[in-house]
């Protein structure tokens, strides 16, 4: 039995519910809302009917072992994958996304997100800006902000210059839905810093974040916690 | 309206763009291209021509020969146009970020453009090599070209389809053969027709026409098929 309770977060069979705690976002008509996504793989059962909800200026931390299907939750919220079943719905600015304005919309952020090794990480974030009609000037203002150098080829980056990349990507068309699997993989104690910064950032301009970890973390303006046991 | 034509174009122009300067950086596709032709190239005019090709046999036999060569040069290259991105795990960024179409069409004009770059390399060779007469030169450089973008326009749409696929150069085969078979079958009768000094029967433009058709048909296909392809 999967339902959704009301408020902040639904319950399903394999999830477990934490209180939340209120945040403020200056547009509120801005939301996520997830209703009993189920995806398999072949015989494999990944999501088996997840709900939840989230409003704007909020976080949900989702965890699980490995395997539970956390990066496949994103995935589908990102319409990167079609779920089985359920409903996905992104307000921006009250009005819903389809999957294919979701897709172009959110601000991704995963372990397994490449980029060209042969372009420099401006070149990088300037084809990307170019596809998401951002404006160039922001490559360098972001590429400035999460502390790498513009003329270094991306191949050339460490694990931890390559998530300071990904952080500055999926910031680049400035999303107001930031769905962030491990967002702090490979950061030293600045890079963590200046994640959290931004993360901190885009909640108090009102923006959603979905942050997916093994276990939890302290994070601000979490308004609900998603356990998925795979 | 236009601003929206606009803003697609230049994400087409971004992704022609970067894609070339990948390639000028890496190589990868230039490098295997030409090689793979220019060693064709010469076993060829090693193995039958032009000393045993008599004058009867050329027009009749080079103009297959030099589509074979173009066919698996372009096959060696053209198929890694969306498979590379998912190799290196591109293509999630790329999902994210581009217009299906206007990726589809960036990608497409860049295997244009490296078709046509293979086709300035490899046609002047064989002709000189093969000491081929052409006596209309405009109609092979007109066939040169229509092929040449129904090559890249039919694999394009064929990368695409196998790029999250097993067996990619198997099913690339497979998936190519009835697709390129009619291209090919046209190319071989219309380049005949350019290569040999013979009174033509029909106008050209009517021989051109399902060459052309065959074109459009491809890049219609394509545009249709690729945002069901490319997205889950």
């Amino acid at each position: 039995m999967h339902e959704l309770r009301p408020g902040i977060l639904a319950a399903v069979s394999d999830v477990h519910l934490s209180p939340a705690s209120p945040t403020v976002g200056p547009d509120p008509s801005d939301s996520l809302r997830f209703v009993d996504v189920r995806r398999r793989f072949g015989r494999l059962s990944v999501l088996t009917g997840v709900s939840g909800e989230l409003s704007s200026g909020e976080v949900m931390l989702v965890t699980g072992a490995n395997g539970s299907g956390k990066s496949t939750l994103l995935k589908c919220l990102a319409a990167l994958l079609a779920p089985d079943r359920g409903t996905i719905e992104l307000t921006e600015e009250s009005r819903t996304l389809d999957a294919y304005d979701r897709r172009l919309r959110v601000g991704f952020l995963s372990p397994d997100l490449a980029f060209y090794e042969e372009l420099t990480t401006l070149e990088n974030l300037r084809f990307f800006a170019r596809l998401r009609r951002a404006p160039e000037a922001r490559c360098e203002a972001l590429l400035e902000r999460v502390g790498l150098p513009n003329d270094r080829k991306s191949g050339a980056l460490s694990s931890g210059m390559r998530q300071r990349l990904r952080w500055a990507w999926a910031m680049l068309h400035r999303p107001r839905l930031l769905l962030l699997d491990e967002p702090f993989q490979n950061f030293d104690a600045p890079g963590e810093t200046m994640a959290r910064d931004l993360l901190t950032e885009h909640l108090e301009s009102g923006g959603l974040a979905v942050v997916a970890a093994p276990s939890g973390m302290d994070l601000p303006h979490v308004a609900s916690y998603l356990e998925l046991v795979g | 309206m236009w601003r929206a034509i606009s803003s697609w174009w230049a994400e087409t122009a971004a992704v022609l763009a970067k894609d070339w300067r990948s390639e000028l950086r890496t190589r990868y596709a230039l490098n295997t291209l030409a090689l793979f032709a220019v060693t064709t190239l010469v076993t060829v005019s090693f193995g039958i021509g032009p000393v045993g090709t008599s004058a009867d046999m050329a027009g009749g036999v080079l103009p297959v020969v030099l589509w074979i060569i173009l066919l698996f040069a372009a096959t060696a290259g053209l198929p890694r146009l969306f498979v590379h991105e998912e190799e290196t795990h591109t293509a999630t960024a790329l999902r994210l970020s581009a217009t299906p179409s206007a990726l589809f069409t960036g990608k497409l004009i860049y295997g244009v453009t490296l078709i046509f770059a293979l086709e300035a390399l490899v046609a002047p060779l064989f002709i000189a090599l093969m000491q081929l007469p052409v006596a209309r030169p405009w109609l092979l450089v007109g066939l040169l070209a229509a092929g040449g973008y129904g090559l890249a326009a039919a694999s394009t749409l064929i990368s695409a389809i196998i790029s999250q696929a097993r067996g990619q150069s198997t099913l690339f085969a497979v998936l190519a053969f009835p697709v390129l078979l009619p291209l090919f079958i046209l190319l071989i009768d219309l380049t005949r027709t350019a290569v040999l000094d013979a009174p033509l029967t029909t106008p050209l433009g009517s021989q051109m026409a399902p060459l052309l058709l065959y074109d459009l048909v491809v890049t219609v296909a394509g545009w249709m098929l690729f945002p069901a392809v490319w997205n889950p």
